[in-house]
Formats: structure tokens, C-alpha cells, sequence
């Protein structure tokens, strides 16, 4: 039997492999909008007004809060209710992109915090604008601090786009939910999808650590 | 907004999600006891002399961090039955959730065992403390207090991450939603109330976080 | 060049600053000293309003440093502040450090900023380390790099924070060398620090602050000869011993 399954399984690999282009699809734009967004957010709470810090605080919490499952079936079930229609993958990379850039609010927000404030005191003596101090004093130091948390964010975000596979996105996770319902063998077929997230994600994991260790020795001998 | 909600339905189908409610904190409880005894195992293990050991305990830990977990419940779910081993759904979700759970605690547990310097080891032997003391009285309070706030942060994780369990069919808060959503199709009310019960947990959580920090830190500096 | 009519400081409930009245006319030196916590720190760091003031009038270069709605940058562009902890930009070359403001504030071209750069830093003794980062400078020569950037705005007034506070002894010296350099070159300059023969050689005239109150202004020959008060002898004394 296991030889016939796997015959079947080679079969449905050009479906295999188009379920990692959805994969990809989806986290890669959410990776974007939410790198975007989170920035900005992570920015403002910074160095924005107290109301702005107080709203980013709440949204933040309330993402960090509730299941990422649970905000998916919010976006695709309750958006039609507010005239939004939406399709599974539109809905899907909504969901993505706010889930990534509120927790990339907080990693920019801590990693402009980290920066010590004789930074910007100096930046303030010499005349240097609000923007003008973010953009060449405060970020560029920022950044160390913030680029192995953000990679690791986007191994998250990888791992957590197979949540969108419960509205009906045909990704890595779809795939081997409908595979096996014909070819009922789960070690393998799901074996099969651990091996391609595990394909996307172990070098971003490694890339994560690697940037983790150059930074410490960066900073350290700055 | 709210004067949209349908409270009616909402308290209609109370008596349900109280039980959810329930059955995710007993679900989450019994996983996260299942984690930090599978953590503590495999952080032994990855800490041992034995090649052999520290070669599986690595294996573990990369392949579930390099995995969504989705696809380790599907693994279990679908792949356990095709090996001729029956269980109901609720283990299976328990066992994926412990087995997940398990590999972040383990490198939460190293973390801290591996930030105690040696000096704390020589000042307790210098100052003459056997080595139940020594370990009871300096080496463990330390990663403990160290530990908290990631090993709370991973607790709050393996709640939401019980949500996927309303995939395979276990009853807890997130099926709620789904049930009022494909009972009286009202996603709003059965996804909002899902996700307000959630955020109890998540403030509870969060709140105890903060206070048991304070308080080791207190014990630490006494 | 400088001047606090009543001005008035509180952090939360505590009062920083009581009642300080002084003038710094134009190529003065005016040294600033007392006990720590006594404000010394505070009352130069509201002349650029790194610290704002809540009560009273200070105005520089006659302009309104006490208004709220005046515009600081060019106000600030005309102020250099060195800092105790030097706080230069560490992923920036001593160069770098000493050009961004020129080029962002100044709006002056690149080729240019870099000429005034190593002219500055050639002022300061460190020709030979103009592409050198932060971390591969000692505390005086990084001091000396912040120095530098002061004077690259072309400023009016320069302002030190405990310049040398932070400093090894050996690296004192080469600091206090420029600062002196400075001072007969006419800059104006309020200087907090207790490098008492700095104030001695350079200073015409030291102010002696205690709790948030300037307790006396001096020649400082006469402040060191001749405190006319109690907390003046006092400090005198225990910095001596030092």
C-alpha cells in the first residue's frame, strides 16, 4: 500500500508545489504591508502623541490577545456583514499583514527605545529635525537591535499563514488537508508538508541567529 | 457597532461558551504542564554529554520551530489513525499542543540556565553551601526569575494556539464561534464573544506576568 | 550673550532651579560649579532647551529661549554642547559625526561640510583620525571629536557638560587643552565642571551653585581665595581633598 500512496503522492507534487507558491504568496505580501505598517506604528508610539500611543497600545493588545485563528474568521465573516466582500486570499493577506505589523510595532518600538537618549540629545544641540534625527542618528542604530527579532517575526509569519488554510486558501496546509482525504496515508503526506514549511523557514531561522551574532559583535565593537 | 450585536443570541448560547470556555483553560492548562515537563526533558537533553542525546533533543526542537503547528496537528491527526492508533480528538490536540509547547520551553529553560555565570557557582561553593543548597538557593531562583516573562509569554501562545484545536473538532472557544456562526449564521456575535473570553485570558495572564516579576525581582534584591 | 531673568525649573514636584538671575555677555567664560544635584547640569541644558524652563525669561542671542512657540533649531544651530558622555554617533566616522549637522541643518553641500570638517578636527588635534569610528578612539579623543562637531555649526556660544567628568586622568589634559585654545580665541563659553585650574587660568568668572541656587558669583580668584559663604568653603574644601 505505502508504495501505491507514494506513486500517488509524486503525482500530486506540481499541486504540492503550488500550494508553496500560495504559501509564499501570502506571506510574502503580508511580510511587505506589514513591515510597512509596522514601522510606522512602531514609530509613532515612539514619538507620537499620547492618544496615538494610547490606540496602537489597545490594537496591539487586542491582536496579541485573541487567537490569530479567531481575527482570520473576524476579517472573512464579519467584514461581508459591513458590505466589505472579500475572497479567501485578500482576506487572508488582511489578516497576515495586521497580525505582522502589530508585532512589528513592538520590536521597532523597543529597538528605537534601546537607543540611548544621549543619542538624541546630541541630535536635538546641533539643530537636527524630529525626522531628520530618526532617519540618520536614531533608526541606523535602531536597526541592529531590530533586524534579528524582525527575520524571526517573518519565520512566525511563515508558520502562521498556514492558519489561513481554514478559510479555504489553497496553501502548503490546504494541500495536505485535500491530499489526504484521497491518499489517506498522514505521516506521509504531512511529512511531506513539514518538509517544505521546514524548506521556507530553517533558513530564515538560520539567518535569524546568524544576524543575532554579527549584531553583538557589531555593537560591541562600536 | 454594539447596538448591532444580538445580546439575545449571545446569552442564549452563554451556557456554551462558559462550557468552552472551560474546556480551553483545561485543554491549555494540561498541555502547558505536558510542555515544560517535555522542555525540561529535552533541554536536559540538549545539555547532556551524550552525542546521541543532544542529536535527538536538536532534531526535535528544529523540526516543530520549523513547522507550523497546524500542520503538526494535522500530522498527528491524520497520521496517528494511518499507523492503527486511535485516540479521541482531544488527545491528539493535547499531544500536538505538548509536543509544540515543549520545544519553545526547552530553549526558554537553556536561555536561562546558560545566563547564570560561573562566578555564582564559585561564590556558592566558596561560601561553603552544599550542592542541594547551592542549587535550590542560587542556581534555580536565578533562570526563574529570568525565565517568567518568556515562560508566561509562551503560556499565553499555547492558548491561542488552542484555538486550532476547533479545526479537528474539539468543543472550546473558538468552535463556539463557529457553531453560532454556522447554527444562526451571526459570525459577528459568535467571533466577538470568542474572542472577548479569550482576552480575559490574556489579561489575566498578562497581569500575573508583571506582578510575579516584581515580586521575584523583590525576593532577588532581599 | 546669555541672559536668565527669574527663571524657574521644577522636575515633577521637585524645584531644580530657584530664582536664577545671571548674564553671560560675549566672549565671557563663565565656569559653573557646586555639589552634585545642585542644578549646575540643568542650568546650562536649558540654554539650548534640552530642558525647558517653566518660569521666567532666558533669552540668547536675543532670542526668546522661554517662548514656547519660537523655533529652537536656529537657536540651537547657534549653540555648540559638549556632553559629559561625549554622545557621538557611533556608526558614524569622526567625520560623519561632524558633518551631519552642517549638511542637514545647514543645508550646506557635501564637499563643503567635509572641508569644514577636517578643518575642525584639525583645530582638535585629531587630523590623523578623521576616518576612524567612536568605538576606535579613547574617551579624549572622542571628547575632542565631540568638541568638533560643536564648533562645525560655527557657533556663538559653546556649552560643556562635565566634559572631562567622564575622562581617564591622562586623557584630561588634551580636552581641557582645546577648551583653553577656545576661550582665547574669544568663543563664549558656560563650562560646568570642577576642573578648579581650568577656572583658575581660564574663567572670568565662576558660579557656584547649591541646591538649585547660585550662591555666589566670583572672580575666580577671589572664589578661591576667598569664598564670602559657608557651602562656597564647604565645597571648596572637599574638592580639594579629592
Amino acid at each position: 500500500m505505502w508504495g501505491f500512496y507514494f506513486n500517488e503522492l509524486v503525482h500530486s507534487l506540481p499541486f504540492f508545489l503550488k500550494g508553496v507558491w500560495m504559501t509564499v504568496a501570502v506571506s510574502g505580501l503580508s511580510l511587505i504591508f506589514g513591515t510597512i505598517i509596522g514601522f510606522i506604528c512602531g514609530i509613532l508610539r515612539t514619538s507620537g502623541n499620547t492618544f496615538v500611543k494610547l490606540i496602537i497600545g489597545i490594537w496591539v493588545d487586542l491582536i496579541r490577545g485573541t487567537p490569530f485563528l479567531v481575527q482570520v474568521f473576524i476579517i472573512f465573516f464579519i467584514l461581508p456583514s459591513f458590505g466589505i466582500e472579500l475572497e479567501a486570499f485578500p482576506a487572508a493577506v488582511i489578516a497576515l499583514s495586521n497580525l505582522a505589523a502589530s508585532f512589528i510595532c513592538e520590536i521597532v518600538a523597543g529597538g528605537i527605545l534601546a537607543v540611548p537618549t544621549g543619542q538624541r540629545e546630541a541630535a536635538t544641540a546641533s539643530g537636527l529635525s524630529g525626522y531628520q534625527q530618526l532617519r540618520h542618528i536614531i533608526l541606523p542604530q535602531a536597526m541592529r537591535t531590530i533586524l534579528p527579532p524582525l527575520v524571526g517575526q517573518y519565520v512566525l509569519l511563515v508558520k502562521d499563514s498556514s492558519v489561513v488554510s481554514a478559510i479555504g486558501v489553497v496553501d502548503i496546509t490546504r494541500v495536505g488537508w485535500l491530499a489526504v482525504q484521497r491518499v489517506p496515508e498522514g505521516l506521509m503526506v504531512f511529512g511531506l508538508v513539514g518538509l517544505l514549511y521546514f524548506a521556507i523557514c530553517y533558513p530564515l531561522i538560520n539567518l535569524s541567529s546568524f544576524l543575532e551574532k554579527r549584531m553583538t559583535v557589531v555593537s560591541t565593537r562600536l | 457597532m454594539l447596538e448591532a450585536l444580538n445580546f439575545r443570541v449571545i446569552l442564549e448560547y452563554m451556557p456554551l461558551y462558559l462550557q468552552c470556555f472551560a474546556a480551553t483553560l483545561w485543554l491549555s492548562a494540561l498541555s502547558l504542564l505536558g510542555a515544560i515537563l517535555v522542555g525540561i526533558i529535552a533541554c536536559a537533553m540538549r545539555l547532556s554529554q551524550s552525542w546521541f542525546l543532544k542529536r535527538m533533543a536538536g532534531i526535535y526542537i528544529e523540526s516543530i520551530r520549523s513547522t507550523p503547528l497546524l500542520a503538526q496537528l494535522y500530522f498527528f491527526y491524520f497520521g496517528l489513525p494511518s499507523l492503527g492508533i486511535m485516540m479521541p480528538e482531544w488527545v491528539t490536540g493535547v499531544i500536538a499542543l505538548t509536543l509544540n509547547s515543549g520545544a519553545y520551553y526547552a530553549e526558554i529553560i537553556r536561555a536561562g540556565i546558560q545566563a547564570i555565570s560561573y562566578g555564582q557557582i564559585e561564590a556558592g561553593i566558596s561560601s561553603g553551601l552544599s550542592y542541594f543548597q547551592r542549587m535550590r538557593n542560587i542556581i534555580l531562583p536565578q533562570p526563574l526569575g529570568m525565565t517568567i516573562r518568556p515562560m508566561l509569554g509562551q503560556a499565553i501562545v499555547l492558548v491561542k494556539d488552542s484555538s486550532l484545536l476547533s479545526l479537528i473538532s474539539i468543543m472550546e472557544l473558538t468552535r463556539a464561534g463557529q457553531m453560532l456562526t454556522s447554527d444562526r449564521f451571526m459570525p459577528t456575535e459568535g467571533f466577538l464573544t470568542t474572542a472577548a473570553f479569550y482576552l480575559v485570558i490574556y489579561y489575566m495572564l498578562k497581569v500575573f506576568s508583571s506582578w510575579s516579576e516584581k515580586r521575584l525581582v523583590f525576593q532577588e534584591t532581599h | 550673550m546669555i541672559s536668565f531673568k527669574s527663571v524657574n525649573k521644577w522636575f515633577g514636584d521637585l524645584h531644580v532651579l530657584k530664582d536664577i538671575n545671571i548674564e553671560v555677555a560675549s566672549g565671557e567664560v563663565v565656569v559653573v560649579c557646586g555639589p552634585s544635584g545642585s542644578g549646575k547640569s540643568t542650568l546650562i541644558r536649558c540654554i539650548n532647551r534640552l530642558e525647558p524652563i517653566q518660569e521666567g525669561e532666558l533669552v540668547v542671542d536675543e532670542m526668546a529661549v522661554h517662548d514656547k512657540k519660537i523655533n529652537m533649531t536656529k537657536i540651537r544651530a547657534e549653540i555648540g554642547f559638549v556632553f559629559q558622555s561625549f554622545n557621538l554617533y557611533p556608526h558614524m566616522t569622526a567625520l560623519q559625526n561632524t558633518t551631519i549637522a552642517p549638511i542637514k541643518v545647514r543645508k550646506m553641500k557635501k564637499e563643503e561640510a567635509d572641508k569644514l570638517g577636517r578643518k575642525m578636527l584639525t583645530r582638535v588635534g585629531l587630523e590623523d583620525r578623521i576616518d576612524h569610528y567612536p568605538a576606535q578612539l579613547s574617551g579624549g579623543q572622542q571628547q575632542r571629536v565631540a568638541i568638533a562637531r560643536g564648533l562645525c555649526m560655527q557657533p556663538k556660544i559653546m556649552l560643556f557638560d562635565e566634559p572631562t567628568s567622564a575622562l581617564d586622568p591622562e586623557m584630561i589634559g588634551e580636552v581641557l587643552d582645546v577648551m583653553k585654545s577656545l576661550a582665547t580665541e574669544g568663543m563664549t563659553m558656560m563650562v560646568v565642571t570642577h576642573e578648579m585650574g581650568f577656572a583658575r587660568e581660564v574663567a572670568n568668572r565662576v558660579v557656584f551653585m547649591d541646591e538649585g541656587k547660585i550662591v555666589e558669583v566670583a572672580p575666580p580668584n577671589d572664589f578661591f581665595t576667598n569664598p564670602q559663604t559657608d557651602r562656597g568653603k564647604y565645597f571648596l574644601s572637599s574638592i580639594l581633598t579629592h
